[in-house]
């Protein structure tokens, strides 16, 4: 049963999958202006233009470009930048690793910030603690991480100049990894005055994508809270001696994060979506600034590239957070 | 005669609109004694067993004194308060479907009680919540102890609960409605159980319940609450005598609660003049 | 336990909810409208000499330039009031487009279901694949920059919401035993569905809508910012702020004023639809 059910998951991902590359792809083709054009400097040839078409294989009928490029995307091959003359994969993948790690920084961030929400409104229901919490998740939810990024540079760049607005790394400071992770393997190596500089550099960006989450997970996180401290076994703690903190936050919480935990993994995605924006705002040096400067750019193979490695971190995510639910839940585990 | 375990005087508590459930009410129960606590809902009595505890409902304001051996625990600040509690009282809930945690085995929502409030060490709360469960007619204990509770059925969930109960040794147990939630062969088999366990620890029992059935098997004394006031408190044995003893009320409650084992008993709400009477009563 | 006083504190806050945001939005609305006759200045018209002049109330203004001017000396408050039309114009142009798409497709596959709603269903999961901005960004590559594809591509990537709410409302719907009656009384499906469907749908729609064009205001605000949307000199509340962020040390204000009416006016649009969706539907707060 659950092997099925596993199994149908699959098809409809690859479904999909080949959906988000039919749509990338008709986008892209349909696109007006030469790019093959644009690459040559001016004076160039017609011939000159018709060597590189074929070169990009656009000289073919448009199903058959279709194949010839699904065919080279299975085996990895995204083709050529033509900005940049490299590799789409390796340009890709030099930038993942600080999206990457921006992404999870946000999360965190948004479960620290959200988690203390609903425990802080779970805890003072009816008073005026829990007012002023959801007063904050109802302008964290109406408000999107652009705006965020905004009053954040306006704020602490602007007014209180304590944090970095632009970048992901002080330029003067050597960076001498061999991973583009660069808060993990710093971490590793112990190169803290890098992880430090990372992290400053990283705070606003990920407290930016994070506030909108972090006030979806208070919201529902809360109401889940209330609702099992109606329940007899919470009563039970209670007269058992545990304070009404900790009657939340040992007994209730893990009950509770059930329906947040599904939420988080929906809205990750969204979060990840949000990183494009946030780090153009920022100047971050990541995936999603590369595929503005792409699109800015005309340089069709590397957004092409980016949005298919999006859509795939999205549905991958997806997947995995299905397939994690059942077993975070021993109601499901053991049924 | 020796202290009671449980003393109440004076005890009302209002609703934020000054609505009074519980309205000076005066309680003593002594060591070992089983007392019942009953009336029909709305009377009062489950609020009552919740001051006892401690857990009243956020928003409802509470006057009077309430004694466990011989600490007036209102006086008490709100921690203390909660460990005193913890230490001699015991909470058998009603619902056995929703008074386990989901995610946390057995022997974990055992033992921890045990281990917190007496700082015995984990084997030994283990050793004792398996002899409990043996005691309330748990065959499998090991499995039970390893599972969690929705691989249990309503009944061994209110046996484990009733062990929990009497694990940490208290010296009154505040039982709150634990049959209602059960059907009628489980709930005869949960009363023996209760009643066993009782006896031989000598443990002070508050049962709240609006069953007159069961207030007959398993207690001593009585107390009938109306409307959030004490209509009598009574011996056992002379309420259920026949022999005219006790209030109309309670007179009338016994006779209102249906005797499913026999078709042809006689059965009959309680008629509104005993009501109208009482009401008049608690006025003057 | 039993929150006896929780409710109290709660009651009074929905009609807060729609009037507040409405005033803000009436505003706006009809700075929109009457832009050329309350613009104290030509939005476009630059003054080299008068460039980064402060807010009236800041020693260094100029009488007549309420908030200040950008670099190229343009008058802050006048452009402001010139990006409320494009706003307001992307907002209900956009919402009202993925609106009819989406609940078009969203009342096809929740009551008739089958072969429709699987179709429906699974493009719209193709469409979540996709990170709504980086679409919108790519469209907007496609499509070509101005007016007319910004909101082409703002309808293109948000009907999906609309499907989502609106098929899980109809299925709703399709199940009340009214549908039943209807249809035992030889109405005939799509008469059901406008006449009988429809009407209950709708309120859920509006609420959408109210919402949807908060949404469509901030992605206009993000392409121009990015330089995707209008010509860079057009008067954009999201041009203005990418052009108050790069001289963030040197005017404060010329970032500070369009980033607070964009923040007023993206709360006023989810707040008025959080308030309209609770005032047709009470229960489900």
């Amino acid at each position: 049963m659950l092997l099925r059910s596993i199994i149908s998951r699959l098809i409809a991902v690859a479904i999909t999958l080949f959906g988000v590359a039919v749509v990338v792809f008709t986008l892209i083709r349909v696109a007006p202006g030469n790019p093959i054009a644009m690459m040559l400097p001016p004076g160039a040839t017609a011939a000159d233009i018709a060597r590189l078409e074929a070169l990009y294989g656009f000289d073919k009928s448009l199903p058959e470009q279709f194949v010839i490029w699904l065919k080279a995307v299975a085996q990895g091959d995204f083709g050529t930048s033509i900005i940049m003359r490299q590799p789409v994969a390796e340009l890709v993948l030099e930038r993942l690793p600080a999206t990457l790690e921006l992404a999870l920084m946000a999360l965190l961030l948004a479960v620290a910030l959200g988690g203390l929400g609903a425990v802080v409104g779970a805890r003072f229901r009816g008073r005026s603690p829990e007012l002023g919490v959801d007063l904050g998740v109802g302008v964290g939810l109406s408000v999107p991480d652009f705006l965020w990024g905004l009053l954040l540079i306006l704020l602490f760049g602007v007014l209180w100049p304590v944090l970095q607005i632009s970048g992901r790394v002080d330029p003067r400071l050597a960076v001498d990894l061999s991973t583009n992770f660069y808060i993990i393997e710093g971490l590793l190596r112990g190169q803290w005055r890098l992880v430090q500089d990372v992290l400053a550099h990283m705070l606003m960006p990920a407290l930016a994508l994070s506030l909108p989450l972090a006030a979806m997970i208070a919201q529902v996180l809360k109401q889940s809270l209330k609702a099992e401290l109606h329940l007899d076994y919470t009563q039970l703690a209670r007269v058992r001696g545990l304070s009404e903190t900790r009657v939340i936050v040992s007994e209730a919480l893990r009950n509770a994060a059930l329906p947040t935990l599904t939420l988080i993994g929906v809205q990750f995605t969204f979060l990840i979506g949000g990183t494009v924006i946030v780090e153009r705002l920022f100047a971050y040096e990541g995936l999603g600034n590369m595929a503005i400067e792409a699109v800015i750019n005309r340089d069709l193979p590397l957004i092409q590239g980016i949005v298919l490695l999006f859509a795939l971190l999205f549905i991958v995510i997806n997947l995995a957070v299905d397939l994690t639910y059942g077993l975070l839940n021993p109601r499901l585990r053991h049924g | 005669m020796s202290a009671p375990v449980l003393e109440i005087s004076n005890l009302s508590v209002r609703l934020p609109n000054d609505l009074k459930v519980l309205n000076t009410v005066d309680l003593r129960v002594e060591p070992g004694e089983v007392r019942a606590l009953v009336g029909e809902s709305g009377a009062g009595k489950s609020m009552l067993g919740k001051a006892v505890l401690g857990i009243l409902p956020a928003g409802l304001r509470q006057t009077g004194r309430i004694t466990v051996l011989g600490q007036a625990l209102d006086q008490l600040p709100a921690s203390v308060r909660r460990r005193e509690v913890a230490r001699h009282v015991s909470l058998i809930p009603q619902d056995p479907l929703t008074a386990l945690n989901p995610v946390r085995p057995i022997a974990a929502q055992m033992t921890d009680a045990m281990v917190r409030i007496h700082g015995w060490p984990r084997r030994k709360a283990l050793a004792r919540a398996a002899d409990l469960l043996e005691q309330v007619h748990i065959r499998d204990v090991a499995r039970v102890l390893k599972s969690y509770p929705h691989e249990l059925s309503g009944g061994m969930r209110q046996r484990v609960l009733i062990a929990a109960a009497f694990a940490t040794e208290p010296k009154l147990i505040v039982a709150d409605e634990p049959t209602t939630a059960l059907d009628a062969t489980v709930q005869r088999e949960i009363l023996r159980i209760i009643r066993g366990l009782q006896q031989e620890t000598g443990t002070t029992v508050l049962f709240v319940t609006h069953d007159m059935g069961v207030v007959a098997q398993i207690s001593q004394r009585v107390t009938v609450l109306f409307g959030g006031r004490v209509v009598e408190h009574i011996d056992t044995e002379a309420l259920f005598a026949g022999a005219g003893q006790g209030h109309a009320y309670s007179r009338a409650l016994i006779r209102a609660t249906p005797d499913w084992t026999r078709s042809d008993a006689p059965f009959a709400p309680v008629p509104p003049e005993v009501i109208a009477d009482l009401m008049q009563e608690q006025t003057r | 336990m039993v929150d006896i006083s929780a409710p109290r504190a709660v009651v009074r806050a929905p009609n807060l909810r729609l009037w507040v945001p409405l005033c803000w939005l009436t505003l706006v609305g009809i700075a929109a409208v009457f832009a050329p006759w309350i613009a104290p200045h030509d939005p476009l018209a630059q003054d080299l000499m008068l460039g980064r002049l402060p807010p009236a109330w800041i020693a260094g203004s100029e009488p007549g330039y309420w908030l200040g001017t950008d670099d190229l000396g343009r008058d802050v408050l006048s452009r402001l009031i010139y990006g409320a039309r494009i706003a307001l114009i992307v907002a209900a142009t956009a919402a009202l487009l993925a609106g009819l798409v989406g609940s078009g497709l969203g009342l096809l596959a929740g009551f008739f279901g089958g072969w429709w709603d699987k179709c429906i269903s699974r493009l719209v999961e193709i469409w979540m694949a996709f990170p709504p901005v980086l679409f919108a960004v790519l469209l907007v590559a496609v499509l070509g920059t101005g007016l007319g594809s910004v909101i082409a591509a703002i309808a293109l990537i948000d009907w999906t919401r609309f499907v989502r709410v609106v098929r899980a409302e109809t299925l709703v719907q399709a199940r009340m035993d009214y549908i039943d009656s209807a249809v035992i009384g030889g109405a005939s499906k799509l008469s059901v569905l406008r006449h009988e469907v429809l009407p209950n749908v709708l309120p859920a729609i509006i609420a959408l809508l109210s919402l949807e064009m908060g949404i469509a205001v901030i992605v206009e605000a993000i392409l121009s910012f990015v330089n995707l949307s209008l010509s860079s000199d057009a008067p954009t509340w999201g041009g203005m702020i990418a052009e108050g962020r790069a001289s963030i040390y040197f005017a404060w204000w010329v970032l500070t004023f369009p980033l607070l009416t964009l923040f007023l006016t993206v709360l006023s649009f989810s707040q008025l639809g959080e308030g309209l969706k609770r005032h047709f539907d009470p229960v489900q707060t």
